[in-house]
């Protein structure tokens, strides 16, 4: 396993904890501090930092606030919503790179590829520098101290490719993972319901960015027990936001042909603004959506009011109601015998949102702590917990979608049911199907679906080495095993001979170890890059220096150089001056190098000059 | 060792007890009384896991507790500054106490583990439901794929709705036949087994279909 050991846990105190929540949106981090988890925030600032990278044509990407804000006067080389590529392959994101403002392809493991200005960059990647950024800050706000671990949260609904790029991101981020948690989980345990409630049936209805999740947990003596979850990873605030582009579309549409309404500035502007008109009614009853794109020549104005925003998403916020049927028909339960309801995501700022989630449950919903930074909080009170600081609270989360093995004709035979609790194990045995099989492809899945087909493919593996026999004779014993960050491995065994296969699952729009190692180390590399320029920068002023030295000396000295030196010094006084400005350290250094030896002479010259001066008229007994 | 409980030799079927305190060990995974976490020599089987006879019926309410109290001691969130080894011990320990709770807490999946490890025929040796079964499946199965897209309110809808109670009413009656048929304990190779592999497959069928008509059932809500 290529991990790269990180040795960061020196010098910092094992008890100081970070719980980081990766939106779609935005992305924040949260502490444990005097008995209670709180939202790390720089001065004056709220601590929430936008999920947006900004790559400008030339120089460093941006992340954070000032991508945001720049994004808006140069939406075209911007991106959002980066977690919806997460672990997907091309065919999954074909609606979201409506607008994209770079070009995205599939690598043959099926790996997505954003080009951008000619340099190849994976979601994973991009999420990595929106956790590097987050982290960052964090711990400067934390007093400069490095805090490199962290519990991580993802949708609960997030299925096994998407939980390894997370994992993934925030290896290539330097963060030590303390655990993968489920979002609306985490937020459970921000309410810190084990300490106001007596216990019962919990709720948790997560409708973020990009994502819906509807988890149903019983709490009994400070166990929190996810009972069952379900959800959406293409249902979210963006959908929203859609919807109201689509309202903007349809009105320029006599004006402007496809081409021109698919400009990438444009779509992004649009977005932009239908997100803040989206926004400004949910307290008002009605909002303008204003942009303007000054090079199509375009000022948009339209007024929408709160009803016609209503009729708009009255389908999708029915389908967040599906969800909850699921939920509690998987839990098997009646909306009746929910005890409390927690809101979480942003999008649950939306007066209909809030209305039908209540009116559904028949109970008013907690909404007391910051919706979008009680996930953040939450995973912070788990690293707490893992941290060694409390006992008296666990958390018993589930597998939210079962995993499987195709089986002959295409079928799915499931090892590991849905809402199964973490970490978790099976076996389930399988044979050879024709007469002297040396082999078995195994085609592991998840999903709900009775044909594989229908599921996602999370890898493949073959065991080799059956002895031949009769078909159905072999006894192969496939295992799953679930860690508690809801990741699988899989092992095979054909139990005649023990023949076994350890499979690492090649994950299908993942990265490998491989991948992620190549990564850290082209990331060295820049980083490498980065400091020796500075080095040569600095010995760049340092051979300058001596350049001006040795001019000055020559001037002098001149006379008392033999021709051999002469010319060696002038040629090497040639090279320095084309080298002092190079930002390749080994060029600077060999300059100054030769510098230094081919001015010994003249140096030497000169002390002989000092000297004779110095000595003048003295007696050698007086020196 | 020499001390009056260790002395006693363990018979087949009689749990250990713990090297450290001594005590009776109710799971091979760690002792409830001093809280020592153990790495089982063998693989338990589910009801060794949760220190329960083998026995077809199981109290589901003292299993739950049981969970949460093996959960409270071997829990890998626990161990995550503990060293390597106990780390994956916690981890290891859980896995297998969950794939066991999976097994014993959900009706059909115990059944059918008894049925295997009792000696009788797996789900592919013996796929035949029983006899007075096969009319009933395919007449309720034409009923479900008309109901299958048609409107809400329709007459192939309205139909089915008493179908769902009918079916439970024979899941019952099946759990009830299979109950009978493995309690007490069948020998190897009793007819008892196949009879309950049958009754197994037929409560998986009506289970299926349950399954089915709950979808229809939340697509039917949620086109309202």
């Amino acid at each position: 396993m290529g991990y790269i050991e990180l040795d960061v846990l020196n010098n910092a105190d094992p008890s100081v904890v970070m719980g980081i929540d990766l939106g779609t949106t935005n992305s924040l981090a949260a502490t444990w501090r005097d008995g209670r988890p709180i939202v790390i925030r720089p001065e004056g600032g709220s601590g929430s930092i936008p999920s947006v990278i900004r790559f400008p044509p030339d120089g460093k990407p941006v992340v954070g606030r000032k991508a945001r804000e720049q994004a808006i006067a140069d939406p075209a080389h911007t991106i959002f919503s980066i977690k919806r590529f997460m672990g997907r392959g091309l065919e999954d994101v074909r609606d979201d790179l409506v607008g994209f403002p770079f070009p995205v392809t599939e690598t043959a493991d099926g790996l997505l590829q954003i080009d951008v200005h000619g340099r190849s960059v994976t979601p994973q990647e991009l999420s990595s520098m929106i956790l590097m950024r987050v982290h960052d800050i964090a711990c400067r706000t934390q007093g400069g101290e490095q805090i490199p671990r962290a519990v991580i949260t993802v949708p609960a609904y997030f299925d096994d490719a998407q939980r390894q790029a997370t994992r993934d991101a925030a290896r290539l981020a330097g963060i030590e993972v303390m655990r993968i948690i489920n979002e609306p989980t985490a937020a459970s345990l921000a309410y810190g319901l084990d300490r106001t409630a007596e216990g019962g049936r919990i709720v948790v209805y997560d409708l973020g960015g990009g994502t819906l999740d509807v988890s149903i947990l019983s709490l009994e003596e400070g166990v929190f027990r996810v009972l069952a979850t379900t959800g959406d990873t293409r249902l979210g605030g963006d959908d929203i936001d859609r919807a109201l582009v689509g309202l903007i579309t349809e009105s320029l549409a006599d004006k402007l042909g496809e081409e021109e309404l698919a400009d990438p500035g444009l779509q992004q502007a649009a977005r932009l603004a239908a997100e803040r008109c989206k926004i400004e009614l949910s307290t008002h009853p009605e909002a303008e959506i204003a942009f303007i794109v000054p090079h199509e020549n375009i000022h948009f104005r339209r007024r929408v009011t709160r009803d016609e925003f209503e009729d708009l998403i009255g389908e999708l916020v029915e389908r967040t109601l599906d969800a909850c049927r699921r939920a509690l028909s998987d839990a098997g339960l009646a909306a009746e015998e929910i005890d409390e309801v927690v809101l979480v995501g942003g999008s649950t700022r939306i007066p209909m949102v809030r209305a039908r989630v209540e009116a559904f449950f028949g109970r008013l919903p907690h909404t007391e702590l910051n919706p979008d930074e009680v996930v953040a909080l939450g995973a912070a009170v788990q690293a707490h917990v893992l941290a060694g600081g409390s006992r008296d609270m666990l958390l018993l989360d589930v597998i939210p979608l079962s995993l499987g093995v195709e089986t002959m004709g295409g079928a799915v035979s499931k090892v590991i049911l849905r809402n199964s609790t973490i970490p978790c194990q099976a076996t389930e045995g399988f044979t050879t199907y024709t007469d002297g099989q040396t082999g078995i492809d195994f085609n592991v899945v998840q999903g709900e679906r009775e044909l594989a087909a229908d599921c996602r493919s999370l890898g493949k593996f073959n065991l080799k080495g059956i002895p031949p026999m009769p078909a159905g004779m072999a006894r192969v014993m496939v295992r799953f095993h679930v860690d508690a960050d809801g990741l699988l491995r899989v092992t095979a065994r054909e139990e005649s001979t023990g023949q076994s296969a350890d499979i690492e699952i090649h994950p299908k729009h993942g990265l490998s170890d491989a991948d992620v190692d190549r990564m850290l180390e082209e990331s060295l590399e820049f980083a490498r890059q980065d400091y020796e320029a500075g080095l040569a920068a600095n010995l760049g002023t340092e051979l300058g220096t001596m350049l001006r030295a040795c001019e000055r000396n020559l001037e002098v000295a001149r006379e008392q150089l033999d021709p051999e030196s002469l010319a060696e010094l002038e040629e090497a006084m040639a090279a320095a001056r084309s080298a002092k400005d190079k930002t390749i350290l080994a060029e600077v250094q060999a300059a100054r190098d030769a510098l230094e030896q081919a001015s010994m002479p003249l140096a030497a010259a000169l002390m002989d000059d000092v000297a004779k001066a110095a000595l003048s008229g003295k007696k050698l007994d007086e020196v | 060792m020499g001390s009056p409980g260790s002395e006693r030799a363990p018979s087949a079927g009689d749990a250990a007890s713990c090297p450290y305190c001594e005590r009776r060990l109710e799971t091979p995974f760690c002792c409830v009384s001093c809280e020592q976490l153990f790495r089982p020599e063998r693989e338990p089987t589910p009801f060794e896991a949760f220190g329960l006879p083998l026995n077809y019926g199981v109290d589901c309410a003292e299993l739950e507790r049981r969970l949460l109290r093996y959960s409270r001691l071997v829990h890998p969130d626990f161990f995550v500054t503990a060293s390597e080894d106990q780390r994956l011990i916690a981890e290891e320990n859980t896995a297998a106490l969950n794939g066991a709770f999976e097994i014993l807490s959900d009706h059909a999946r115990r059944s059918d583990w008894l049925i295997t490890a009792l000696g009788g025929p797996s789900a592919g040796d013996e796929k035949q439901l029983p006899q007075e079964f096969l009319m009933e499946v395919l007449e309720w199965g034409e009923g479900i794929e008309q109901a299958r897209g048609a409107p809400a309110g329709s007459e192939a809808r309205t139909a089915l709705e008493p179908l769902a109670a009918t079916l439970e009413k024979r899941r019952k009656e099946s759990y009830r036949e299979l109950n009978a048929s493995l309690v007490p304990p069948p020998e190897l190779g009793d007819e008892r087994l196949t009879q309950a592999r049958r009754l197994l497959n037929a409560i998986r069928y009506l289970d299926r279909t349950l399954e089915g008509l709950e979808a229809l059932r939340l697509e039917q809500t949620s086109s309202h």
